[in-house]
C-alpha cells in the first residue's frame, strides 16, 4: 500500500502567477484523476511531483521518501509521461526503451531486453522496434511514452494528459494497461477529459486557479449534484437574460441553438428540464464558480 | 509588384535589429584597427596611413568573409520567411507576380546584406576622426580620405561578394528551404576560397589562385603586390586587370546561378514527398511475452552502465547528423586538398615527413574540430530539451554529472576520432608518396600531447558556459567569444601566463632531431592543470545542471547549495584540491623558478635600458683579440658551462678607464678581470661597469675571464630555450658570453612602439662617406667590439654526440664518459662562431686540402651527397673567381627546425633541419634551391668573412648581394640553357618587388641598402648578375677580386661600397657606365611591353620578324614616387621557339632610345614568341606583358 501525502504545497512564478496554492492532499493505491481547466495548475502539480520542480513551500511524501529532499529516491520508483513526450532523432524504439531502463537501474541486460520487448508489445509497437521513433506518428510516439513510464515497476505512475492524440482504439488499450497496473501502485492522471476519470478512477481530484476545489470519488460528485440541474436550450440572442437570471454551469450548442445546464435547489420551471447530471456537470460547476458564460 | 517586394523586404528587415547589429560589428572591428595598435585585422599596418585606400580596401575584402554569414541570414531570411511563418499558402493564393516576388525579394535582400559592410567604412572614419583627437595614434598616421575608395569597394567588392553568395544561398534556400542547407552553402562558398588559396603559393599559379578566388581578396592582394607605400596611400581600387576580370567572372556566374534557380522556383506548394511505406512483412512467429521479473539496484555498476548508455547516445546521435557529416567531409576535403598542394619550396617538393603531414593536419583541421566542439557541446547540453525528452530523462534516477560527463566524453570521442581519421590520410598519403618510414608512434603523441587534452579541456568548458548560460545560442556566442577573444583580452591586459590562456601550454613542435623538444615537461603539466580545470567545469556543470523545468542560474545556485549531495561536495572539493596542489606546482615552476618578462615589461626595460645607457653607445672600449672557450654542454640536463678566456685589447689611441658590459642575467654570467673592480651594477637592466684600478693604455692587453653557465631549471611558461637541448644544441658567441658596452640591438626598434614611449626614431645607418674615419673603424657584424682573431676551443658534450666548434679538430678524446674537442681556427676570422652538439651522421669529402664535412640527422640522408657537390661547386667556381679559402675545412651542420634558416660562421654553416635536408631532389638534376643556399653561405665565406662593410650604408652589398650574385654564378656554371636562369630570377625578383612594396620606411639605392633584405638580397642579386650579362661575367668578378684583395683580413678602416664601385668602374666601358649610376647608385625600373611581333617566311628560307616595342624608363624616389625619363638603354630583345619559353632561338641587345620603337630580326627557325627583355635581366613591374605570341603574316604571298 502506498501513499502519497502533499501537504500545504504552494509555488508562485516570477510573474505572479499563483500556480500552486496551498495544496494539501492524500493519494493511496489507484487510478487517481487530476481534471481542470487549462492553466489550473495541474502540470505545475504534476511537474512537482516528479522532482521537476521547485515548490515555494510545503511538502510531499512517498510513504517515507521525502520527494524534495530526496528527489534521486522517488526517481528510482517513478513513472512518468510528459505532457509532451518528444524523443531523441535517429534512434530505435527499441534503443530508446533500452537507454531509459538503463537509466531507471535495470542493469542486467537479459532483463532489460525482455521488458523492452514486453513492453513494446504491451503497446503494440513490438513490429516496429527497429524504426525510428521519430518518423512514429503522434500516437505512436505517445504509446512509446507510456511503454517507458512502465518501466522498473514504479510505485508511482504520473501521467500528464496521456491520451491526446490516441484512437479510440488506443485509448482503451492504454487505460486498460493503466488499469493494470494501477490496482497496487498509485497512479496520477491529469486530464481535462471528463469521460477519462469518470470510467478509470476511483478518486479525483479538481484543480482550479491552483486550487483543489474537489477531491474525492467521481460518484460522490455526482451524487452531490443530484437533483440540481436543469437544462434548456434557449435562444441564442436571450443567453446573456439567462446569465443574468440563473447560475449558468455551461452552455453548449446543439443543432445550433444554445443547450444550457444550470444548477438550482428548486425546479425553475420556465422550460427547464431536470437532468440526471453527469462529471461534466461537476467540473463546470466546480471550476465556474462565477457563473459566467463560458 | 518588384518594388513592393523589394521594399516590403527592406523595411521589414530595416525594422529588425540584426541589420544594425552586424553593422555595428564591421563598424567596431575597423573602428578598432583604426583608432588602436593593439588591434590587427589582417596584417599589421606598417607605415603606411592607418586609414590609407590599401588599408580601407584590405579591411573592405578581409570583412568581406565574415560578411558571408551576414548575406547568409539575410537572403535566408527572404527566401523562407513566408515559409516559416506558414504565410506561403495564404500569400501564394494571392495572384502574385513570380518575377516580382522572386527578384523583389532577392534584390531587397541584397541591398540589405551590403548595409552592415558600409559599417567598416563608418569604423575607418570614426576612427580617423577619435583617435587622433584623443591621442590613441598620432595624427601623423593618418592621410586624407578619397571618395572614389568608397565607391570602388562598394561596386567592387561589397556589391559582387554579396551578389555572388546570395544567388547561391537564396537558390539553396529557394530549393531546399533548409537555413542548414543555406549555411552549408556559405561553407562551401569558404572552403572554395580556401581551396583557391592553396594554389597561390608558388607564385606559378597566382593568376589562377586570383581569379578562383570568389571574394576578390587574392585578385586583389596580387593586384597589389608591388604597390609602394605611397600607391597604397593613394591609389583606389580600380576597375582593371585581374580585378576586373575576376569580378566579371564570379558576377556571370551569380546571374547563372540566379537564372537556374528563377526558372526553378515555382510558387506553388511543393508537393509534400511521399514515401512509398513499405510493407513490412514480419516473418516472426508471434512471440509470447512477459514481463520478467526484474532487479533493479543502484550501484557504482549501475552508474557505469548509465554512463556507457549517455555516452553510447549522445555519440550516436553526433555521428549521426547531417552537420557533423558536412563538417567531417569539409575537414577532409580541405586536408586533402592542402595534402595533394604538397610541401612545396621555392618549387621543390619536401618529402612528406610525418611532422610535416601532423602540421597540415593540424592547421587544415582545427577551424573545424572547433566548430565541432562549440556546436556539439550546445546540440548535446540542450539536446534533451530540444527533443521535448528532457523531463523523461530528468526524472529518472541518474546523477546530472554522469550525463555531463558522458556529453563531455561523446565530444572528445567523436573529435579523437575525426582525428585518427586525418591520421589515416595522412599516412595514406605518405604511402602513395612512396614514403614509407611511417611514425605512427609520433602521430600519435603529438595528437595525444596537443590536440587530444585541448579537446578535453574545451569540452568541459563548453558544456559549463552551456549549463550557465541557459540558452543555447547565447551559449554557443559566448562559447565563441570565450575562444577567441579571451585570448585577445588577455594580449591587452599583457598577461602571458598559460595558466589564465585556457587551455594553454608551452608550445610544442617536433624535431626529427629532438623529438617534441624543451617544451614538453611543462605542456604535460599544464595539460593536466588544465585537464583538472576542465573537470571541475563539470562538476559545477554537474551541480548547477537544470534538471526539470527552466529556471535561472540564481535559483539554481541556492537549490544547489541547498540539496548537494555530500559526496558530491566531496568530489568537488578533492578534484579542487588536487587541481589547487597542480596550480601550486606550476605556479612555482613558471612563474617563481622560472620568471619571465612579458612583452610589455620587456618594452619597457628596452625603453629604460635606453635613456639610461644610450649616453654611453660611442664610450671607448677594449677590442676582444684573441678567445679560448672552454665548453661543457650537458645536452640531457639542458645546461651549459662556459668559460672564455678574452684578450681584451686598447687599440685606440686614448687610455681606456673602464669596460662596460650588457649582460644576460639567464647566462649568469661570472666576471673576472684582472686590475679591475665592479663599480656599477644594474640589476634590472643588467648593466655592468668595471673600473680600471691603472687605465689601459692603447696597445696594452688584458686577459679577462668569464664564466657563464645556462641552467635548467624545473619547466617554463613558454616553450624554453632552443640552444641548449637534448639533441641539436646551437650556441653562438654573442648568446653564451655578454657583450660589452652599450648594446645597440637590444633597443626597441619598430618606430611606432618607439613613439608610444616617447623615443625618437631610430638611428638609421650612418650616411654612407667617401673618405669615412671613425664610421669606418668598425663594421656591421662585430661592430667594433672585435675585429679577426684566433680562436681556440676545447667543447665537450655527452659520449653519444658530436660537438663542433669553429675550426681545425686538433685533438679529441674520452674523459669522465664524456667526449670532449679540442678546435683552433686556422685563419684569424670574425668574432662570430657556433658551438653546436648532437648525434651526428658525418660525410666527407677532400678538394685541394679543404675538408667537406656534412654533419646530419640519421634520418635526413637524402640530399647529403647534393650538398657536398654543392659546396664543391662554389669552392671550384669562388677560388677560381675571388681567391683562395683560408680556412681547412667547409662545414654544414643540421640543427634542428626551431628555426629554417642557414647562417654562414668562419667555415662552418649551420643549416636548418627544415629545409635542404628534407626536401626532395630525387628528380632534380640541375640545380635548386637547396644548392643556392649553400652557395650562398659558401660565398659568405668571402663575403663576409674576408671582407666586411663599415657599419654604414651599403654594408650589407657586399656580403649579401655579392653572395647571392655568388651563388647564382655558381648555378648559372652548371645551367644547361640561359632560360634556366631566368626561373630563379623570377623569384628575386618577386622579393623585391613585393619588398619595396612593404617598405616601412625608404627605399633606398642598392649602394646605401640599410641592411634591407628586399634590396641587398633581391636587387643585388639581380643587378649583379645583369651587370655581368651586359659588361661580362669575368669583369664583374675581377671588380669583385680586385676588391677582395684589397681589403681581404684588413684591420680597419673597413671597405664602404664605395670602395667597390671604384673597382668596378674600372671594369666598366663608357658605353654602359650610365648602368652604374642607373641601377646602383639610383632606383630605376623599366616598363618593357611587347605591343606587337610579327613575322614571315622569305625566299631564302629564313623568316623576317617585326617587333613593335614600347619602352619606358623610370627613376622612383625613396617612398616610390615615380616618374618617367628619357630612355637610352640596351636592351635584349629575343625569339623562343616554344610555347614554354625554354628555347630562345634568337636573341640580340639593341640599343632604345626612343619609348616606342620598331625592329626587325632575320630569324633561321620559325618562331613562336616574341619577347623584350627575354631573360628578365632588367626590373619591371609587370613582366607578364614583355612577352607576345607572335603572328605570321602572308602578305607577301598574296
Amino acid at each position: 500500500m502506498y501513499k502519497l501525502s502533499i501537504k500545504n504545497l504552494s509555488k508562485s512564478y516570477s510573474n505572479g502567477v499563483k500556480a500552486l496554492d496551498n495544496i494539501s492532499i492524500e493519494i493511496s493505491n489507484g487510478m487517481f484523476g487530476l481534471l481542470g481547466p487549462n492553466g489550473a495548475g495541474k502540470s505545475s502539480l504534476m511537474r512537482t511531483l516528479a522532482t521537476l520542480q521547485e515548490a515555494d513551500t510545503g511538502s510531499a511524501f512517498l510513504n517515507d521518501i521525502d520527494i524534495f529532499n530526496e528527489p534521486n529516491e522517488l526517481r528510482k520508483v517513478l513513472g512518468y509521461l510528459p505532457q509532451e513526450f518528444g524523443v531523441y532523432p535517429r534512434i530505435t524504439a527499441e534503443q530508446l526503451l533500452n537507454h531509459l531502463a538503463i537509466l531507471k537501474g535495470i542493469s542486467n541486460s537479459r532483463e532489460r531486453k525482455e521488458l523492452v520487448k514486453y513492453l513494446l508489445d504491451k503497446v503494440n509497437l513490438y513490429e516496429k522496434r527497429n524504426k525510428s521513433v521519430k518518423g512514429f506518428s503522434g500516437g505512436m510516439k505517445q504509446r512509446v511514452g507510456i511503454a517507458q513510464a512502465l518501466i522498473g515497476n514504479p510505485k508511482l505512475i504520473i501521467v500528464d494528459e496521456p491520451t491526446a492524440g490516441l484512437d479510440p482504439g488506443e485509448r482503451n488499450r492504454f487505460y486498460n494497461l493503466l488499469a493494470e497496473v494501477g490496482k497496487e501502485v498509485i497512479v496520477i492522471l491529469s486530464t481535462h477529459i471528463v469521460d477519462d476519470v469518470r470510467e478509470l478512477c476511483t478518486n479525483m481530484a479538481i484543480m482550479n486557479l491552483g486550487q483543489i476545489v474537489y477531491h474525492g470519488t467521481p460518484q460522490n460528485a455526482i451524487d452531490e449534484l443530484d437533483g440540481r440541474v436543469y437544462q434548456k436550450m434557449v435562444p441564442r440572442e436571450e443567453l446573456e437574460v439567462y446569465a443574468q437570471n440563473y447560475s449558468i454551469i455551461s452552455n453548449k450548442m446543439v443543432g445550433g441553438q444554445p443547450l444550457i445546464h444550470i444548477s438550482s435547489e428548486t425546479n425553475p420551471g420556465e422550460g427547464f428540464e431536470l437532468i440526471k447530471p453527469n462529471l461534466e456537470d461537476v467540473f463546470f460547476s466546480k471550476i465556474n464558480t462565477s457563473n459566467t458564460l463560458v | 509588384m518588384f518594388k513592393i517586394f523589394f521594399l516590403s523586404e527592406l523595411k521589414y528587415s530595416l525594422k529588425q535589429p540584426m541589420v544594425y547589429i552586424f553593422f555595428g560589428l564591421m563598424a567596431l572591428f575597423t573602428f578598432g584597427a583604426t583608432a588602436s595598435d593593439n588591434i590587427v585585422i589582417g596584417g599589421a599596418v606598417g607605415n603606411i596611413y592607418k586609414n590609407a585606400p590599401h588599408i580601407i580596401t584590405f579591411y573592405t575584402i578581409i570583412m568581406s568573409l565574415f560578411g558571408l554569414l551576414i548575406a547568409t541570414a539575410f537572403y535566408n531570411n527572404a527566401a523562407l520567411r513566408d515559409y516559416n511563418n506558414q504565410f506561403n499558402e495564404i500569400l501564394f493564393s494571392t495572384p502574385l507576380s513570380k518575377f516580382g516576388y522572386f527578384f523583389g525579394r532577392f534584390f531587397g535582400a541584397l541591398i540589405l546584406a551590403t548595409i552592415p559592410m558600409l559599417g567598416v567604412f563608418f569604423g575607418v572614419w570614426l576612427g580617423t576622426v577619435i583617435a587622433p583627437a584623443f591621442n590613441w595614434v598620432g595624427a601623423d598616421r593618418f592621410g586624407e580620405f578619397y571618395l572614389e575608395t568608397f565607391i570602388n569597394n562598394y561596386f567592387l567588392f561589397i556589391l559582387p561578394n554579396m551578389f555572388f553568395a546570395g544567388t547561391l544561398i537564396f537558390a539553396l534556400a529557394n530549393k531546399f528551404r533548409s537555413t542548414m542547407i543555406s549555411f552549408v552553402g556559405s561553407l562551401v562558398i569558404i572552403i572554395g576560397y580556401i581551396i583557391a588559396g592553396s594554389l597561390i603559393s608558388d607564385i606559378e599559379n597566382e593568376t589562377i589562385a586570383a581569379i578562383t578566388d570568389s571574394f576578390g581578396i587574392r585578385a586583389y592582394s596580387v593586384h597589389s603586390k608591388y604597390f609602394t607605400p605611397i600607391e597604397k596611400n593613394t591609389v583606389s581600387p580600380g576597375f582593371t586587370g585581374l580585378l576586373l576580370l575576376n569580378r566579371l567572372m564570379w558576377v556571370t556566374i551569380g546571374v547563372i546561378i540566379l537564372i537556374i534557380s528563377y526558372f526553378g522556383f515555382s510558387i506553388k506548394e511543393k508537393s509534400k514527398k511521399t514515401k512509398a511505406n513499405k510493407k513490412v512483412v514480419s516473418n516472426e512467429s508471434k512471440e509470447s511475452f512477459r514481463l520478467p521479473s526484474l532487479t533493479i539496484n543502484f550501484d557504482r555498476k549501475t552508474e557505469w552502465l548509465q554512463f556507457k548508455s549517455f555516452f553510447y547516445t549522445n555519440f550516436l546521435s553526433i555521428t549521426k547528423s547531417i552537420t557533423f557529416r558536412i563538417l567531417f567531409l569539409f575537414s577532409a576535403i580541405i586536408l586533402i586538398s592542402n595534402l595533394v598542394g604538397g610541401f612545396e619550396y621555392y618549387g621543390l617538393q619536401a618529402y612528406p615527413l610525418t611532422y610535416k603531414i601532423i602540421n597540415t593536419i593540424n592547421s587544415a583541421t582545427g577551424i573545424f574540430v572547433i566548430i565541432i566542439l562549440v556546436f556539439f557541446s550546445g546540440e548535446l547540453v540542450w539536446r534533451d530539451r530540444d527533443s521535448k525528452i528532457n523531463e523523461v530523462i530528468d526524472a529518472s534516477p541518474h546523477t546530472s554529472f554522469v550525463s555531463l560527463a558522458s556529453k563531455s566524453l561523446s565530444l572528445v570521442a567523436i573529435t579523437t576520432i575525426l582525428h585518427v581519421f586525418f591520421i589515416l590520410f595522412g599516412v595514406f598519403y605518405q604511402f602513395l608518396n612512396g614514403y614509407t618510414h611511417i611514425e605512427l608512434d609520433i602521430y600519435f603523441l603529438d595528437f595525444f600531447y596537443k590536440s587530444f587534452f585541448t579537446y578535453f579541456i574545451w569540452s568541459g568548458v563548453m558544456i559549463l558556459i552551456q549549463v550557465l548560460l541557459n540558452n543555447k545560442y547565447i551559449g554557443y556566442f559566448v562559447s565563441i567569444v570565450v575562444i577567441f577573444v579571451w585570448k585577445f583580452i588577455l594580449r591587452i591586459l599583457d598577461i602571458q601566463s598559460n595558466m589564465l590562456d585556457i587551455g594553454g601550454r608551452p608550445s610544442l613542435m617536433y624535431s626529427d632531431m629532438n623529438s617534441f623538444g624543451p617544451g614538453l615537461e611543462g605542456a604535460l603539466w599544464f595539460n593536466l592543470y588544465w585537464v583538472l580545470f576542465s573537470i571541475i567545469c563539470l562538476l559545477i556543470a554537474g551541480a548547477l545542471w537544470n534538471r526539470g523545468v527552466l529556471s535561472s542560474l540564481k535559483d539554481r545556485i541556492k537549490y544547489t547549495k541547498k540539496s548537494i549531495p555530500k559526496s558530491y561536495r566531496l568530489s568537488i572539493t578533492s578534484i579542487v584540491g588536487l587541481w589547487i596542489l597542480v596550480a601550486g606546482f606550476v605556479f612555482y615552476n613558471t612563474q617563481i623558478l622560472n620568471s619571465y618578462k612579458t612583452s610589455d615589461e620587456r618594452e619597457e626595460l628596452a625603453v629604460k635600458y635606453e635613456t639610461k645607457y644610450k649616453k654611453y653607445q660611442d664610450i671607448n672600449q677594449p677590442k676582444i683579440t684573441d678567445a679560448k672557450y672552454y665548453i661543457d654542454i650537458y645536452p640531457y640536463k639542458r645546461d651549459a658551462h662556459v668559460k672564455a678566456i678574452l684578450e681584451l685589447t686598447n687599440e685606440s689611441n686614448k687610455t681606456i678607464d673602464s669596460i662596460h658590459f650588457t649582460i644576460d642575467s639567464r647566462w649568469n654570467p661570472e666576471i673576472d678581470i684582472p686590475n679591475t673592480e665592479l663599480v656599477f651594477e644594474d640589476k634590472e637592466l643588467d648593466y655592468l661597469i668595471y673600473k680600471f684600478i691603472k687605465p689601459l693604455r692603447p696597445e696594452e692587453s688584458i686577459k679577462a675571464t668569464i664564466h657563464t653557465k645556462y641552467i635548467t631549471k624545473g619547466f617554463k611558461n613558454s616553450r624554453g630555450s632552443t640552444g641548449v637541448v637534448n639533441n641539436g644544441t646551437f650556441l653562438n658567441n654573442l648568446q653564451i658570453l655578454p657583450f660589452i658596452g652599450y648594446s645597440e640591438s637590444s633597443e626597441l626598434s619598430d618606430n611606432n612602439t618607439r613613439k608610444k614611449y616617447g623615443l625618437k626614431p631610430k638611428d638609421r645607418m650612418p650616411e654612407l662617406e667617401e673618405n669615412c674615419s671613425v664610421n669606418c673603424m668598425k663594421n656591421y657584424l662585430s661592430d667594433g667590439k672585435a675585429d679577426y682573431i684566433n680562436v681556440e676551443t676545447v667543447i665537450s658534450t655527452s659520449s653519444d654526440q658530436i660537438a663542433i666548434a669553429p675550426g681545425s679538430l686538433l685533438k679529441k678524446w674520452e674523459e669522465d664518459g664524456r667526449s670532449y674537442y679540442h678546435y683552433k681556427v686556422d685563419n684569424p676570422s670574425q668574432n662570430f662562431y657556433s658551438f653546436m652538439s648532437a648525434k651526428y651522421q658525418k660525410a666527407t669529402r677532400k678538394w685541394n686540402g679543404v675538408d667537406i664535412e656534412v654533419y646530419y640527422d640519421p634520418k635526413h640522408p637524402w640530399n647529403v651527397k647534393m650538398m657536398i657537390d654543392a659546396v664543391e661547386r662554389s669552392l671550384k667556381y669562388y677560388t677560381k673567381n675571388f681567391g683562395p679559402y683560408y680556412h681547412k675545412q667547409c662545414r654544414i651542420i643540421e640543427f634542428p627546425r626551431y628555426a629554417s634558416f642557414a647562417q654562414a660562421f668562419p667555415g662552418t654553416m649551420p643549416y636548418s633541419e627544415a629545409i635542404g635536408f628534407v626536401i626532395n631532389l630525387e628528380d632534380e638534376n640541375e640545380n635548386n634551391i637547396v644548392d643556392a643556399v649553400i652557395a650562398h653561405e659558401m660565398a659568405h665565406q668571402w663575403w663576409a668573412h674576408q671582407v666586411i662593410g663599415a657599419t654604414m650604408q651599403g654594408a650589407t652589398m657586399f656580403s649579401e648581394s655579392f653572395s647571392e650574385y655568388s651563388s647564382l654564378m655558381t648555378m648559372k656554371s652548371i645551367a644547361k640553357t640561359p632560360m634556366k636562369m631566368r626561373e630563379f630570377l623570377k623569384y628575386n625578383h618577386n622579393r623585391y618587388l613585393r619588398g619595396r612594396g612593404g617598405e616601412v620606411d625608404k627605399e633606398l639605392p642598392l649602394y646605401k641598402v640599410e641592411n634591407q633584405t628586399y634590396i641587398h638580397y633581391g636587387k643585388g642579386s639581380i643587378i649583379l648578375y645583369a651587370l655581368q650579362d651586359y659588361i661580362g661575367e669575368d669583369k664583374v668578378n675581377t671588380a669583385m677580386k680586385n676588391f677582395l684583395d684589397e681589403f681581404k683580413y684588413r684591420k680597419p678602416p673597413y671597405p664602404t661600397s664605395l670602395d667597390f664601385i671604384k673597382h668596378l668602374e674600372l671594369q666598366v666601358p663608357d658605353s654602359l657606365k650610365y648602368l652604374i649610376k642607373d641601377w646602383i647608385k639610383e632606383i630605376t625600373l623599366y616598363d618593357n611591353r611587347m605591343k606587337e611581333a610579327t613575322y614571315e617566311k622569305l625566299d631564302n628560307g629564313k623568316y623576317l620578324a617585326t617587333v613593335n616595342i614600347e619602352s619606358h624608363k623610370i627613376k622612383a624616389d625613396t617612398i616610390g614616387n615615380e616618374t618617367k625619363v628619357p630612355i637610352n638603354d640596351w636592351v635584349d630583345i629575343g625569339f623562343f621557339s616554344d610555347d614554354d619559353e625554354k628555347n630562345l632561338l634568337f636573341e640580340k641587345r639593341i640599343k632604345i632610345d626612343k619609348n616606342e620603337m620598331i625592329f626587325t630580326f632575320e630569324l633561321d627557325l620559325p618562331p613562336i614568341k616574341a619577347a623584350i627583355d627575354p631573360r628578365r635581366l632588367l626590373i619591371d613591374r609587370v613582366y607578364d606583358d614583355n612577352i607576345k605570341q607572335i603572328k605570321e603574316t602572308t602578305l607577301n604571298n598574296m
